[in-house]
Order: structure tokens, then C-alpha cells, then sequence
């Protein structure tokens, strides 16, 4: 059972297996959070169709902050 | 400015640009490292006596030379992220100033709190004052508060330009139609020179910019004094 295993899982690959997975997976994780979080994007012509007009002053829509605290902003315009 | 033969960056007058030339150090030195490693194995190979011909394979060195690059890339992009994000952040910005770029000369509105507009053209050399920087000084320099946040806002009226400075690691593109949001933090006083960096005409490498970072009691002074004479 364990020469089965061995050739038919190719245990010498599984590194390589991890790393571009990895790298794939991250990356499309990141296109589909840009695709559907992205405030850019306009999905539903009829129902949401400029999503840009409707940001909050303390939400987060970058992917990584250093040193901002969205909670801590205000909103100092007028509405749209 | 740049001193003649400069290889590296100026100065940082901004956090941020301090934090790029961080971050260039270490990439630089990674570079550095993997260079001397490859130019070590090349001249290796090439002045060794050694030769086995029936190498096949050999697990251990693949491992290594699989895992170390990616660990490598790893540490360089997660600081270049870092500052990437860094640099979108706008923290609450004390002022904004308009930087509007023409053919052949920069203008900057400070349109916070009252009407102050005026143009910034490059010094003719024959017109240099003695201890003046040749391409380099205008006859306006945009005054800016040492520490605080500035917003800039950059536009152009006719064809493309970017407004650079080096120092303080800014560069926007002033695209005619569009306004394009830039902010910098001028940790010390001090004069700093960028030039225009996109290619707008005759006299592109004759429109400069010159930053002018002063305590606040000093830029107050002056904006006063510009808004009386205009």
C-alpha cells in the first residue's frame, strides 16, 4: 500500500504543490476581494449602480492599513 | 537637490520617503548579496579543477534553491507592500494646496481659507542671483508648514506633466482634466527641488518646483504677505 501511495501521489512534489497553490490561491483571493469589495466596481446596474457614491467616512476599503484608524474619522462633507 | 555625481537618493524630508529609502537599502542589499553569491559560483566553476559527469539528481540543493528565493521574495514584497499601503493613507491633511502645471510653468493655489494663487517660473540662468541653483530655482516657492499634513492637489491646464520632489517622495502625474491626490508630511524646515517629470514641450527640463518648509509662524507670515500683494 505504501509503494501505491508513494507513486501515485508523487510525495516530491508536494512542495511544489504548496507553494503555487499557495501563490494562487492568495492571488485569486485577492482579485475576487477587489471584484466584489471594491467600491470601484458596479455589479448591479439597476439596483447599485455607482457604489462609489455611497462610502462611510470610518469604513475600510483598502486591503491593509499601517497607520490609519478608520473609526477615528469623521464625516466632514456634505451628503451627496 | 541632487549634488553632482549623486548615485543615491536625497535626503529624506518626509516620513514617507524615509521609509522608501529603508526599504531601499534592504532590497539593495538582498540584490547585493545574491550577486556576490552568483558572481562567486560563476568564477567557481570556471577556474575549478572538478568535473563528475553522472550528477543526476540530488534533493538537498533543490530544496534549498526552491525555498531560499521564495523566502527571499517573501521579504522583500511584504515591506514593499507595507509601504505601498503607507503611502494611499491620508491622514487628516492640515492643508491642501493645488499644484496646476502649465506649459512652461507650475501654479499652486491655497484656496483653504482665503484667494492665494500665484505662478512659479524657473530662474533664466542669465538672471541667477549669486548662491541660486542653475535650472533649479524659481522665482515663487510653493511654503508649506513643517509638520503637518499636507493634501496636494495636482492638475495640469494643457498638456501632461507629473509634480515630482524627491525628497519628500512625491511624484504625481497633472493630468489636464483630472485631479490627481498626493499628500506629504515635511518632517524639517528646508528648501527642496523637484523638477517636472513628464514630458510636456519645448521647456519641460525648465519648469522646477521648489518646496519651501517653514515653521507655521512663518508660513502665516508669509501668506499674509503674498495675499497683500496680490
Amino acid at each position: 500500500v505504501n509503494r501505491f501511495l508513494i507513486s501515485f501521489c508523487h510525495l516530491q512534489l508536494i512542495p511544489l504543490f504548496i507553494f503555487i497553490g499557495g501563490g494562487a490561491g492568495m492571488s485569486m483571493a485577492y482579485l475576487a476581494r477587489l471584484g466584489l469589495r471594491n467600491p470601484d466596481v458596479c455589479w448591479d446596474r439597476k439596483n447599485n449602480p455607482e457604489p462609489w457614491n455611497k462610502l462611510g467616512p470610518t469604513d475600510q476599503y483598502k486591503f491593509y492599513t499601517v497607520n490609519m484608524d478608520y473609526s477615528k474619522l469623521k464625516k466632514d462633507r456634505p451628503d451627496f | 537637490m541632487a549634488h553632482p555625481t549623486q548615485l543615491g537618493f536625497q535626503d529624506a524630508a518626509s516620513p514617507v520617503m524615509e521609509e522608501l529609502l529603508h526599504f531601499h537599502d534592504h532590497a539593495l542589499m538582498i540584490v547585493f548579496m545574491i550577486s556576490t553569491l552568483v558572481l562567486y559560483i560563476i568564477v567557481a566553476m570556471v577556474t575549478t579543477k572538478l568535473t563528475n559527469k553522472y550528477i543526476l539528481d540530488s534533493q538537498e540543493i533543490e530544496i534549498i534553491w526552491t525555498v531560499l528565493p521564495a523566502l527571499i521574495l517573501i521579504l522583500i514584497a511584504l515591506p514593499s507592500l507595507r509601504i505601498l499601503y503607507l503611502m494611499d493613507e491620508i491622514n487628516d491633511p492640515h492643508l491642501t494646496i493645488k499644484a496646476i502645471g502649465h506649459q512652461w510653468y507650475w501654479s499652486y493655489e491655497y484656496t483653504d481659507y482665503e484667494e492665494l494663487g500665484f505662478d512659479s517660473y524657473m530662474i533664466p540662468t542669465q538672471d541667477l542671483a549669486s548662491g541660486q541653483f542653475r535650472l533649479l530655482d524659481t522665482d515663487h516657492r510653493m511654503v508649506v508648514p513643517i509638520e503637518s499634513p499636507i493634501r496636494m492637489l495636482i492638475s495640469a491646464e494643457d498638456v501632461l506633466h507629473s509634480w515630482a520632489v524627491p525628497s519628500l517622495g512625491v511624484k504625481m502625474d497633472a493630468v489636464p482634466g483630472r485631479l490627481n491626490q498626493a499628500a506629504f508630511i515635511a518632517s524639517r524646515p528646508g528648501v527642496f527641488y523637484g523638477q517636472c517629470s513628464e514630458i510636456c514641450g519645448a521647456n519641460h527640463s525648465f519648469m522646477p518646483i521648489v518646496v519651501e518648509a517653514v515653521p507655521l509662524e512663518h508660513f502665516e507670515k508669509w501668506s499674509s504677505l503674498m495675499l497683500e500683494d496680490a
